[in-house]
């Protein structure tokens, strides 16, 4: 028998046992001190590509975000035993507490912004290629290869600025209605802005209402925005091991395996 | 989500809907596989599959920026409020 968890709350009371977790198991609160951890027994093995597991997993989370302050644990995290759980909470209770103080009352939300990055990419480059009056093909000598290369560095950097103009306006909507932010850039050419936002709940009409302004305001680019969300982006613990076991790095670690160069 | 669907289900095409679904799906595996608490150590075990259910699912719904591209759609819909 192994113990799921699903978040840590600012409650070590108990919960509404008839809520139903992982497999139909009941849910249940392990109190430490003044907070909990919300468990639920696990017999069977989480079924890979079991898309209804990880939807579970966050039904329960955002069911506690309705009651309590939450920080989420990420999908998969086992005990096996209460007296592991126990230890846990003991080493990371300091930890917890910081984290449940700062985000208590907060939310998040996720904006991702889609430009046209290849046409931009295209337009820049036919710009330099105009300007410099540089053929379109490479000849082989050493000096052609350094000045194409040097081209193309000017043609990135370009097109970086463009992107983080366009990222300025784009957070500038959000900028008075957030406590804090995670903005990635560029994860693709296309991808402008992947952005989490943490909003106080009282904000959270007046963010909606920015995102409804940008997204009138016109021009090329796409936005999404997601939420109201449990504080999955902003969650810092000081003993973290995070990205050990996270998704990202075992797909790094295929990817370099299937090709080594 | 599934209260999502409810709610879109009035104004909204059954591609939409399953467009928007996706979208939402894709954006909680961004964070509850690759954020939030994690736990070091060996007082937790952590389900050797996790990874596989990541990469799994999300080749299979491709990515929010390649759905884009390919329905040639904007999203319609998926700007209010997924959860």
């Amino acid at each position: 028998m192994k113990i799921y968890a699903y978040g840590v709350i600012d409650s070590n009371e108990k919960i509404d046992e008839t809520i139903r977790g992982l497999n139909g198991a009941p849910l249940f609160n392990v109190p430490y001190r003044d907070i909990g951890i919300v468990v639920s027994d696990l017999n069977a093995q989480i079924q890979k590509e079991d898309k209804t597991s990880v939807l579970k997993h966050e039904e329960v989370v955002e069911m506690l975000m309705d009651k309590f302050t939450v920080l989420p644990m990420r999908f998969s995290t086992l005990f096996s035993g209460k007296e592991h759980i126990s230890l846990m909470m003991k080493n990371y209770y300091d930890d917890f507490i910081g984290n449940l103080d700062r985000l208590r009352e907060k939310i998040e939300f996720g904006v991702k912004t889609i430009w046209p990055g290849d046409l931009i990419r295209e337009r820049i480059t036919a710009a330099h290629r105009k300007s410099d009056n540089l053929p379109l093909v490479a000849s082989s000598s050493g000096k052609s290869f350094m000045n194409e290369k040097f081209e193309n560095y000017k043609i990135d950097k370009e097109f970086e600025e463009e992107a983080d103009r366009c990222i300025a306006v784009v957070d500038g909507f959000f900028n008075r209605y957030v406590s804090e932010k995670r903005l990635e850039k560029l994860k693709t050419d296309n991808l402008l802005l992947s952005a989490a936002y943490l909003v106080d709940k009282e904000k959270s009409d007046d963010f909606k209402k920015a995102f409804e302004e940008l997204r009138s305001s016109g021009g090329d680019l796409k936005y999404l925005l997601s939420g109201p969300w449990p504080a999955y982006n902003f969650i810092t613990l000081s003993r973290s091991m995070d990205g050990k076991f996270g998704g990202p790095d075992l797909i790094k670690t295929i990817l370099q395996h299937k090709d080594p160069k | 989500m599934d209260n999502l669907i409810k709610t879109l289900q009035d104004k909204k095409s059954y591609l939409d809907l399953r467009k928007q679904e996706r979208v939402t799906l894709l954006e909680i595996l961004d964070r509850a596989l690759e954020k939030g608490v994690v736990i070091s150590g060996d007082i937790v075990i952590s389900v050797a599959d996790v990874d596989l259910v990541y990469l799994g699912l999300k080749v299979l719904l491709s990515s929010v920026e390649t759905m884009e591209r390919l329905r040639g759609a904007p999203f319609s819909g998926a700007d209010e409020e997924p959860t």
